[in-house]
């Protein structure tokens, strides 16, 4: 057991970090948290500094989605840490490998409604995997090293660390801990043989891939199994990027924005093979009538996803890596593979837009065309968001970031920041709506400082988009609050920044404006307007099936 | 539908608003509920909850929690033969051994 010399508990913090590989952290200074940042000055660990805790929070989470390493953040007590909270729960529901230190006021006067004194420890309960408070100078160093190993074991997701300031200051004989290997779910054998059972007797088996894939680190993996079996396949908002997206029996994102080849194929399937995915409202539609013939293999690490929403009639938890290549074999479905041709064919995107107006899916499409094979789509949430999803493609999940689960306006730009940490070699390309860019837009000035060089891509329709969709659609045209007319000028904000940028409004501009972006030195803001009429297709509506997609032209007649 | 659990907590501060927070979220109630620290340093927590919802919903979420290192389903004698013990057991007890 190495045994150094008594340091204080700020010290001690930094040097866990270090100790973990972290070279980059996020946060905002603070009261309580002073003593962490006087540790911080000079040492080996750099500092972005953001200009709202939520900007750090979702600058960890683009790190850690982007890199696949566990995201670290600081804010102080008080105001500082309930900032945090929505990243949280956007890293809970995502389940991202996040690791939030707080400061607090000091165990004497925790329970005296102290200065910027909230209780955090119960405000976490709610919005992370697991949360500590510190009360003993003694157990901090044990309990950071819990916390990263946390983060990142199992089923991945936000760890908090509440830290007094007298602990903060106390003095402690830094130890490395000696921590047991947290135990992870195990396939056995006869799940294995009867999933292979399962596999044998469908003649239309259906892949439906999420994050967990990603997560699991099983990319290979599943795409091996795929060269081996043949099997179609779809993938959720977190799962694109899995699957090549080119490869010949994949259908493209499912679910309520998903494709209609998608939601068909999945139908018809007589067989379901979920990996790494936990059959999400958006995703299933009506779920008493989501792929309702079909039997259930569900593979995931958390058992808690087995059996939640829909029945399995096979369920194995552990880890993807080992039970993919465990159950793969060549399957004899000719026919099968035939229908899901035709049915791609059927439901091909189509980019033919008649009038000069800029038509934001074609666009997109070809800024996947242009990107260079290492790059990272940070998206906000809205309109924009499916646009992306459907019609822009990945060559791994960590070069998409999307706030899925939890839907998170304003996650993008901050993403992008911590992307662009993670990846200083990768074109970072945030994707934002007019809504979701001033959710975040203080993290301009973090661009600024540290001259991140980002491109923003900011897709405007003086609308917040979605919401006027489902008003147009399923509340009889009363557009209550979703004019957003009267935004900034956005290029002479970025300009403020120091950040240039241009706008366009006809299609003709497209591509030579995606060129300057992506060739400029530096960030750059592209500001396109779009035609406000333009809304996201097709739809399931909310409580249908998902055979049951609305059209755009089915909502005009 | 009625369910008995027995669950064995870590004995930290905050493990029974876990614990709790996680049954009501998860669309259970609590109809009984006896908590006992043992002198192995473990929290042990007996409960009867009613949802519509099925046991597993539960159960599952409650095995996640970091701090929860079992939770046994028991049958309703069980849970009431463990609870009687226990409550006849603290009864003879003066107020004085149960602050200590």
């Amino acid at each position: 057991m190495e045994i150094g010399p008594q340091i204080r508990g700020a010290d001690a913090v930094i040097k866990v970090l270090a100790a973990h590989g972290v070279t980059t952290v996020f946060g905002y200074p603070g009261g309580a948290i002073m003593p962490i940042y006087d540790a911080l000055y000079g040492a080996p660990v750099e500092h972005l500094l953001s200009r709202h805790e939520q900007g750090a929070a979702f600058a960890a989470v683009g790190y850690a989605r982007a890199s696949g390493k566990t995201g670290v953040c600081f804010a102080t007590s008080g105001p500082g840490a309930t900032n945090l909270v929505t990243a949280l729960a956007d890293a809970l529901l995502d389940s991202v490998p996040l690791v939030a230190i707080t400061g607090q006021v000091s165990t004497a006067v925790i329970g005296t409604d102290a200065f910027q004194e909230i209780d955090v420890l119960g405000m976490s309960l709610s919005c992370t995997k697991h949360s500590f408070m510190v009360t003993d100078i003694d157990e901090l160093v044990p309990t950071l090293y819990r916390a990263f190993e946390i983060a990142a074991s199992g089923r991945p997701g936000p760890v908090l660390v509440d830290i007094p300031k007298d602990i903060q200051i106390a003095m402690l004989d830094y130890k490395t801990p000696l921590l047991g290997l947290m135990a992870e779910p195990q396939a056995d054998a006869s799940q294995l043989a009867a999933a292979r059972v399962l596999l044998a007797k469908s003649s239309k088996p259906m892949l439906y891939v999420g994050g967990g894939v990603g997560m699991a680190g099983a990319v290979e993996q599943l795409r091996n199994f795929i060269d081996v079996t043949g099997i179609p396949s779809v993938a959720t908002l977190k799962g694109l990027g899995s699957i090549t997206h080119d490869s010949e029996g994949y259908l493209g994102m499912l679910g309520m924005h998903g494709g209609k080849a998608a939601n068909i194929a999945v139908q018809e399937c007589d067989l379901l093979i979920v990996v790494g995915a936990r059959f999400d409202d958006r995703v299933t539609g009506r779920l008493a009538t989501f792929a309702e013939h079909a039997k259930v293999l569900h593979l995931d690490i958390d058992v808690a996803e087995l059996g939640k929403l829909r029945r399995p009639d096979v369920a194995i938890a552990g880890d993807l890596r080992q039970i993919l290549p465990a159950i793969a074999q060549p399957m004899a479905i000719a026919p099968w593979l035939a229908e899901i041709a035709g049915l791609k064919a059927q439901h091909q995107w189509n980019y033919d837009r008649p009038g000069e107006l800029i038509f934001a899916p074609k666009m997109l499409n070809s800024l996947a065309n242009k990107l260079p094979e290492d790059s990272v789509i940070a998206c906000d949430v809205g309109q924009h968001q499916m646009w992306v999803a459907q019609h822009m493609w990945f060559r791994r999940p960590e070069d998409h970031l999307s706030s899925a689960g939890l839907g998170t306006m304003g996650f993008g730009l901050p993403a992008a920041i911590g992307a662009k940490v993670a990846r200083p070699d990768a074109c970072v390309v945030a994707v934002s709506g007019d809504g979701s860019f001033m959710m975040n837009v203080q993290e301009l000035t973090t661009v600024k400082r540290r001259q991140i060089p980002l491109k923003i891509l900011l897709i405007d329709n003086q609308k917040l988009g979605m919401v006027k969709q489902w008003q147009q659609l399923f509340f009889e045209e009363r557009f209550s609050e979703t004019d957003l007319s009267d935004n900034p000028d956005f290029v002479t904000m970025a300009s403020a920044f120091d950040i240039p940028g241009r706008t366009i409004t006809h299609s003709v501009e497209v591509d030579a404006a995606l060129d300057e972006m992506l060739n400029t030195q530096g960030p750059f803001l592209l500001h396109v307007r779009i035609d406000e009429a333009h809304n996201v297709w097709p739809l399931v509506p909310p409580g249908a099936c998902n055979r049951d997609m609305m059209d755009e032209m089915e909502k005009q007649t | 539908m009625i369910y008995n659990l027995a669950l064995t907590l870590v004995q930290q501060p905050e493990v029974l608003e876990r614990v709790l927070r996680v049954v009501r979220h998860r669309g259970f109630k609590v109809t009984t509920l006896d908590m006992q620290l043992a002198a192995n340093g473990t929290t042990q927590v007996d409960m009867v909850v009613e949802s519509e919802r099925a046991l597993e919903l539960l159960s599952h979420q409650l095995n996640k929690l970091i701090d929860v290192t079992e939770c046994k389903v028991l049958s309703a004698e069980q849970l009431s033969t463990k609870l009687t013990t226990r409550l006849s057991t603290r009864q003879i007890q003066p107020a004085s051994a149960l602050n200590a």
